[in-house]
C-alpha cells in the first residue's frame, strides 16, 4: 500500500508542479498574481481535446500544440489585462482584479463553444491504457508520461533561466525592470516571453491533467487554482524551484493524509502543514530572491 | 422485490388507468396562461445537471403546444431561469417567483443544497415547490408545500443494499462518499447506516470533495481492507473517475451505488471497469413503456444524446403540473391544493404519486451497468 500511495502522491505532486511554476513565474518577474492562469489550463485542455478527438491529431502532437496556444493565450493576456496597467503604474492589486475579468472572460468563451458537459479524451476504454507494476504498485502509460513530460519541462525551464540569453533577460527584468531597460533589454518582449513560457506550463498542466483523469470540464482549474496559490505561497513566492518542491510536498501530504485515513481531513491537513512551514519559515522554502538567482 | 411494495404497486397500476391518457383536452383552465417558474443550474459547476433540465422543460414547452402533454386546453408555459450553481441567485429567484403573483408554481432548484435554502422561502409563503432532483435527506421536511417527484436516496439505498446482498451475500464493505455535498452525504450515511443493517461490516469509509479528480488514495487504501462491496456515494463525474482508477488499480470488489450513478455517462466513459457496477435509481432509460420510449427517442433525436435522469424527473415533474392544470389548477393555492389531492399520474417515470411526507411514491429500480447501457439486475 505505502508503494502505491507514494506513487499516488508522485503523480498528483508532478501536476501541481507544473501548474504552480507558471503561476510563480509570472509573480517572480511581474510581482502580480496572474489569477487568469487556471483559465489557461482550462483552455488549452479543451483545445487539446479539440485537436485530438475532434481532428484525430496523435495525442503528443495535440499536448504541443495546445500548449503552444496557451502561450500565445498567455501573450495576448499580458497585452489585454496587465500591459495597459504596467504602463500607467497601476500598482499590483489593479492587475489582480483585470486578470479575474479575463478569467471570467476566458470561461466565458469556452462555455460558448463547448457547452457544459465533461469532455473525455477517450470512452467506452477509459481503463484500458497498459497497466505496469513497480514492485506492488501499479501505474498506466499515461501517468508515467505525464510524470516524465512534467519532470523534463520543469528542466527545461529551470535550463533556460539559468543558462539562456532569454533567461538572463528573464531574471533581469525580475531584479529591477527600469535597470534591465537601461542596460538595453527589451522590457516588452522579455515580458511576452515570460507570459508564453508561464501560461504554455500551465497549459501543458491542463492538458496533461485532462489525460490523467479523462475529464475536461469547465471547471477544472477551480481546484488546482486555490492548491497552485498554496503551494507557489510555500516554495516562496516567484521560487521556481520552491513551486516544483511545493507541488511534490502538497500531493506527497492530500495523499499521505488519505492513507492514513484521514480523507476527511485531507485539505484541512494539507493547509495546516502549509501554515506551519509558513510560521517556521514565512518566505516558504525559497522566498522571493531564487528566481533572481537562479 | 420487497412484498409490500407489491400491493402498493398494484395499485399505483390501476389508478394509472384512470389517469388521462395524454391527448390534449379542454379541461376547467381551458385558454387561461399558467406560468410555472423553474430554477434550474444551467450553467457553473452544477451545469451538466441543470443543463438536460433545461433541455427537459423545452420540450415540456414544445409537448404541451402541440398537446403531447394534455394540459387541459391551457397556455402553460415552463420558464426557465439559470441560477448559475449560485445559492444566493437561487434565493433570488425564489424570492421573485414566489412573490411576482404570476407564478403558479416552482419546479427546482437543482442541487439538494439549494433546496435547504430556497424552500424555506416557498414554505414560509405557503408556495407550492417540487424538487425534481433534491433527493437529501430532509427536503420535504423542510414545509407542507415543498414536494419532490425524484425519489429520495432514503428510498433508493436500502433496496440496492438489500437486493445485492441478497445475490451476492457479501460479509465486508467499504464506503466512498463526497463529504460537501448535501446529495453525497446522505448518499455515505445512508449507505454506512444500511449495510451495517444488514450484518455487513464497513471495514472503511473514505471522502473527497466535490470536483476532485484523483481517488487513488482513498482506493489504495480501501483496496488494503479488501472489502467484498465499495459503496459510492457520488454523482457520475465523481463516480465515472471513482470506478476507472479502481479499475487501474486492479480492485475487484463488487461496485454499488444510488441515484448519482444512472447516468449514460457511467458506461461510455468509465469503461469496462464499470461493468457490473449495480446502481439504484429512481428511473431507467431502457423501460419498455411506451411513454419513456417515445421520451428517449424525441429527446435523443432533439440534443444528440440521451436523456439522464435529471431530464427524466424534470419531463415528468412537467407532465405532474400539467396534469393538475388540466384539472383547474391555475395559481399558487389551486396549485397547491391539487398537489395534495393528487392520487397517481402516469409520468415518464412510471405512475406517480406522492406520500404523506410529499415524497415521491414510487419504486425504484435496480440497474446493473452493461457493456453499452444499464440492464436490470437480477
Amino acid at each position: 500500500m505505502i508503494a502505491q500511495q507514494l506513487l499516488n502522491g508522485l503523480f498528483l505532486g508532478a501536476v501541481y508542479a507544473l501548474f504552480a511554476v507558471g503561476y510563480t513565474l509570472v509573480f517572480g518577474v511581474l510581482d502580480i498574481l496572474n489569477l487568469a492562469h487556471a483559465a489557461i489550463f482550462t483552455a488549452a485542455a479543451f483545445a487539446a481535446f479539440s485537436l485530438a478527438v475532434g481532428t484525430g491529431m496523435p495525442l503528443p502532437l495535440a499536448f504541443l500544440i495546445a500548449a503552444a496556444m496557451a502561450g500565445i493565450i498567455g501573450i495576448l493576456l499580458d497585452r489585454v489585462a496587465f500591459a495597459p496597467l504596467r504602463r500607467r503604474n497601476a500598482g499590483t492589486l489593479v492587475p489582480l482584479i483585470s486578470s479575474i475579468g479575463v478569467a471570467i472572460i476566458i470561461g466565458a468563451t469556452l462555455r460558448g463553444i463547448y457547452g457544459v458537459d465533461e469532455r473525455h479524451f477517450t470512452t467506452g476504454a477509459a481503463d484500458t491504457a497498459p497497466v505496469l507494476h513497480l514492485g506492488p504498485a501499479a501505474f498506466t502509460i499515461v501517468e508515467l508520461t505525464i510524470f516524465l513530460a512534467a519532470v523534463v519541462l520543469m528542466f527545461v525551464l529551470s535550463w533556460t533561466l539559468r543558462a539562456s540569453p532569454l533567461g538572463r533577460r528573464i531574471r533581469a527584468v525580475a531584479e529591477d525592470r527600469v535597470a534591465a531597460a537601461l542596460l538595453g533589454v527589451n522590457l516588452e518582449r522579455t515580458i511576452a516571453a515570460t507570459f508564453f513560457i508561464a501560461s504554455s506550463l500551465g497549459g501543458a498542466a491542463g492538458v496533461l491533467t485532462g489525460l490523467e483523469y479523462n475529464s475536461v470540464t469547465l471547471d477544472m482549474g477551480g481546484p488546482i487554482e486555490l492548491k497552485g496559490l498554496a503551494i507557489i505561497i510555500l516554495g516562496g513566492m516567484g521560487s521556481v524551484t520552491g513551486a516544483v518542491i511545493g507541488g511534490f510536498v502538497i500531493g506527497a501530504v492530500e495523499t499521505l493524509a488519505t492513507a492514513a485515513g484521514l480523507s476527511e481531513w485531507r485539505d484541512a491537513i494539507t493547509f495546516g502543514v502549509m501554515f506551519l512551514i509558513l510560521v517556521a519559515r514565512p518566505t516558504g522554502f525559497f522566498g522571493k530572491r531564487a528566481l533572481r538567482q537562479a | 422485490m420487497n412484498r409490500t411494495m407489491v400491493p402498493a404497486l398494484a395499485l399505483l397500476a390501476i389508478a394509472a388507468l384512470v389517469a388521462p391518457s395524454g391527448a390534449a383536452s379542454k379541461g376547467p383552465a381551458a385558454g387561461k396562461t399558467v406560468h410555472v417558474g423553474v430554477i434550474a443550474d444551467v450553467t457553473g459547476g452544477a451545469g451538466v445537471y441543470g443543463t438536460p433540465q433545461k433541455n427537459a422543460y423545452e420540450m415540456a414547452n414544445d409537448d404541451v403546444k402541440s398537446g403531447k402533454i394534455d394540459a387541459g386546453g391551457a397556455n402553460l408555459t415552463f420558464d426557465v431561469a439559470d441560477a448559475a450553481t449560485d445559492g444566493a441567485q437561487v434565493v433570488n429567484l425564489m424570492q421573485k417567483y414566489t412573490t411576482d403573483g404570476s407564478t403558479a408554481i416552482v419546479l427546482g432548484p437543482t442541487l439538494s443544497g439549494e433546496a435547504f435554502k430556497a424552500f424555506p422561502l416557498a414554505a414560509r409563503a405557503n408556495f407550492p415547490v417540487m424538487g425534481t432532483s433534491t433527493t437529501a435527506e430532509g427536503v420535504t421536511a423542510l414545509g407542507p408545500t415543498v414536494y419532490r417527484d425524484s425519489l429520495a436516496e432514503s428510498q433508493v439505498i436500502p433496496t440496492t443494499v438489500k437486493r445485492t446482498h441478497d445475490k451476492w451475500h457479501y460479509k465486508t464493505a467499504a464506503v466512498i462518499f463526497g463529504d460537501d455535498n448535501a446529495f453525497t452525504k446522505t448518499d455515505g450515511d445512508i449507505f454506512a447506516r444500511e449495510l451495517k443493517a444488514a450484518g455487513v461490516d464497513v471495514v472503511d469509509t473514505e471522502t473527497f470533495h466535490i470536483k476532485d479528480t484523483d481517488f487513488q488514495a482513498a482506493l489504495t487504501r480501501i483496496e488494503s481492507k479488501h472489502p467484498d462491496v465499495i459503496a459510492i456515494g457520488a454523482l457520475f463525474p465523481e463516480a465515472t473517475k471513482i470506478i476507472a482508477q479502481a479499475g487501474k488499480l486492479g480492485i475487484k470488489a463488487h461496485l454499488i451505488g444510488g441515484n448519482g450513478l444512472n447516468s449514460p455517462e457511467m458506461y461510455s466513459v468509465a469503461g469496462p471497469a464499470a461493468q457490473g457496477a449495480v446502481v439504484g435509481a429512481a428511473w431507467f432509460s431502457g423501460a419498455k413503456y411506451s411513454s419513456n420510449v417515445d421520451f428517449v427517442k424525441r429527446y435523443t433525436a432533439k440534443y444528440g444524446k440521451g436523456p439522464d435522469q435529471f431530464a427524466a424527473q424534470s419531463y415528468a415533474a412537467a407532465q405532474i403540473v400539467a396534469y393538475l392544470v388540466a384539472h383547474g389548477a391555475t395559481n399558487k393555492d389551486e396549485m397547491a391544493a391539487g398537489l395534495k389531492g393528487v392520487r397517481v399520474v402516469q409520468t415518464v417515470l412510471g405512475p406517480i404519486g406522492f406520500d404523506a411526507n410529499r415524497d415521491a411514491k414510487s419504486s425504484p429500480v435496480i440497474l446493473s451497468i452493461v457493456k453499452d447501457g444499464f440492464a436490470y439486475f437480477h
